[in-house]
């Protein structure tokens, strides 16, 4: 590129420029592949995740019980061997506002019957947050069983953790 | 001279004659380019077909229109498909000079596509900025010589410009205070129950035990990344280039290591964009036999 090209090559820039600002402006920050990369940028702030725990063989009155990682009623069930991104199964649990019957049985889905079979499979949200200065405390709070064919809510949490959006 | 003159001559390098070895170098950038975007659209496509069912956050072009009719029918499979074709297309300048456009914006919709479901990564940002550029190269500087600059220059301004803006938008988002390395302990004890759940198991490592140990440690690798970030925009400048890019590397080696996030094409494109390869080649190709130089 000669003196010219590249100052047009340069005016070509300030013109995507415009546009990427534009459109990430008016997205949330994300018109893929344009970012602003807002990854970690808030930090200190409590986190929500999500794991599956296998509870085929843990009795009903304690599975939906709140635990820690350190002590799970069951093992954890491998998102990769079943086929499932992490992420993807993290968000779908942690951003879903209402969860409706078609979004319940979305989860059972995502899982795959055939990956079910015959066991019982709890969809645990967990939390983590700073405790005082010096710790961070993770808790596993049973949120949907899943099995082959339904989908049950955790008779222990009110309504309110499920249809937030007021359906 | 004016500041924008200079970031031109920093990109583009008007003073130096195109070489066989850039040329050839440039190839095979495309050439990796076009072979991740394949890649990338039949990942999507796949696990679209297999696993998504409702849309949980619409991204860019979904915001618009409604993404879940590709969920069936294989419709992301032949969205993959009818990419891949055009893309072979573009590579072999087959084709309109706007036909990489058109790889975009499917390209755009294949991602919207699979990640309607909450998740938005970004490891395959610079894939689809590297289309993007070489859309528009093909478009407004299609010479045979023109376009390996104007491609390769903007590639490193928006790199340079992403990581800046990462570096900022940490600044804003939390303040001065963001490499408090407590913060850091949020985020691996985040990333370890990813691991967990995706894996089946999970142990820190040697460098997560450390930065959980010491709030100092964990500051000083906040700092450390933050700092490489908030340079990105250096890679701006040739002679500076290649000691950002093996800081910007280091750093994404780090948070591999602290948090277990991996950028295999991230990496894989600054090292090809960060470094003069066209040197080697040129090298190569002058200590080659003429009848191979010839040939090639």
């Amino acid at each position: 590129m000669n003196t010219e090209q590249t100052k047009r090559g340069i005016k070509v820039i300030g013109i995507i420029l415009l546009i990427y600002a534009v459109l990430v402006a008016t997205h949330e920050g994300e018109f893929w592949p344009f970012s602003i990369y807002p990854m970690f940028s808030q930090a200190g702030n409590p986190w929500t995740r999500a794991m599956v725990i296998d509870v085929t063989d843990v009795p009903d009155e304690i599975m939906w019980q709140l635990q820690n990682p350190d002590q799970k009623t069951g093992p954890p069930v491998s998102m990769r061997e079943i086929g499932v991104d992490q992420i993807d199964y993290s968000n779908f649990i942690s951003k879903t506002e209402d969860w409706t019957g078609s979004r319940r049985d979305a989860v059972r889905l995502m899982f795959g019957p055939d990956n079910i079979g015959n066991s019982r499979w709890m969809a645990a949200k967990v939390h983590g947050k700073m405790i005082g200065s010096d710790s961070v405390a993770v808790t596993i709070q049973p949120f949907l069983l899943v099995t082959a064919d339904s989908v049950y809510m955790n008779p222990l949490l009110d309504e309110s953790h499920y249809f937030r959006g007021g359906h | 001279m004016k500041w924008t003159d200079n970031i031109g001559r920093g990109l583009f390098e008007p003073e130096r004659e195109t070489s066989s070895g850039e040329l050839w170098f440039f190839k095979f950038f495309e050439l990796f380019v076009a072979v991740y975007t394949i890649l990338f659209v039949w990942e999507w496509g796949w696990y679209t077909q297999l696993r998504n069912v409702e849309v949980v956050l619409p991204l860019g072009l979904a915001n618009y229109i409604d993404v879940s009719l590709f969920f069936d029918h294989n419709l992301a499979l032949f969205n993959a498909a009818l990419i891949t074709i055009l893309v072979i297309l573009c590579f072999f300048r087959l084709g309109p000079k706007w036909l990489y456009m058109v790889v975009l914006i499917l390209f755009h919709l294949q991602y919207v596509i699979r990640f309607s479901q909450g998740e938005i990564p970004h490891s395959q940002n610079l894939i689809g900025m590297s289309v993007f550029c070489f859309a528009i190269g093909a478009w407004f500087f299609p010479g045979a010589k023109q376009i390996p600059r104007f491609v390769m220059g903007s590639i490193i301004f928006f790199i340079g410009l992403g990581y800046t803006s990462a570096f900022f938008a940490k600044l804003i988002g939390t303040g001065f205070n963001w490499y408090d390395g407590r913060h850091l302990w949020l985020w691996i004890s985040e990333k370890s129950i990813d691991i967990l759940s995706r894996e089946g198991f999970y142990h820190p490592n040697l460098l997560q035990q450390m930065a959980l140990n010491s709030t100092a440690v964990a500051s000083v690798i906040l700092l450390i990344g933050w700092f490489t970030e908030f340079i990105g925009f250096t890679l701006w400048w040739k002679k500076i280039r290649p000691y950002t890019t093996t800081l910007l590397i280091g750093m994404h080696f780090g948070i591999t290591l602290t948090m277990n996030i991996r950028f295999d094409a991230f990496v894989i494109q600054l090292i090809l964009v960060g470094y003069p390869w066209y040197k080697l080649v040129d090298h190569y190709l002058t200590t080659m036999p003429d009848s191979v130089r010839r040939w090639v």
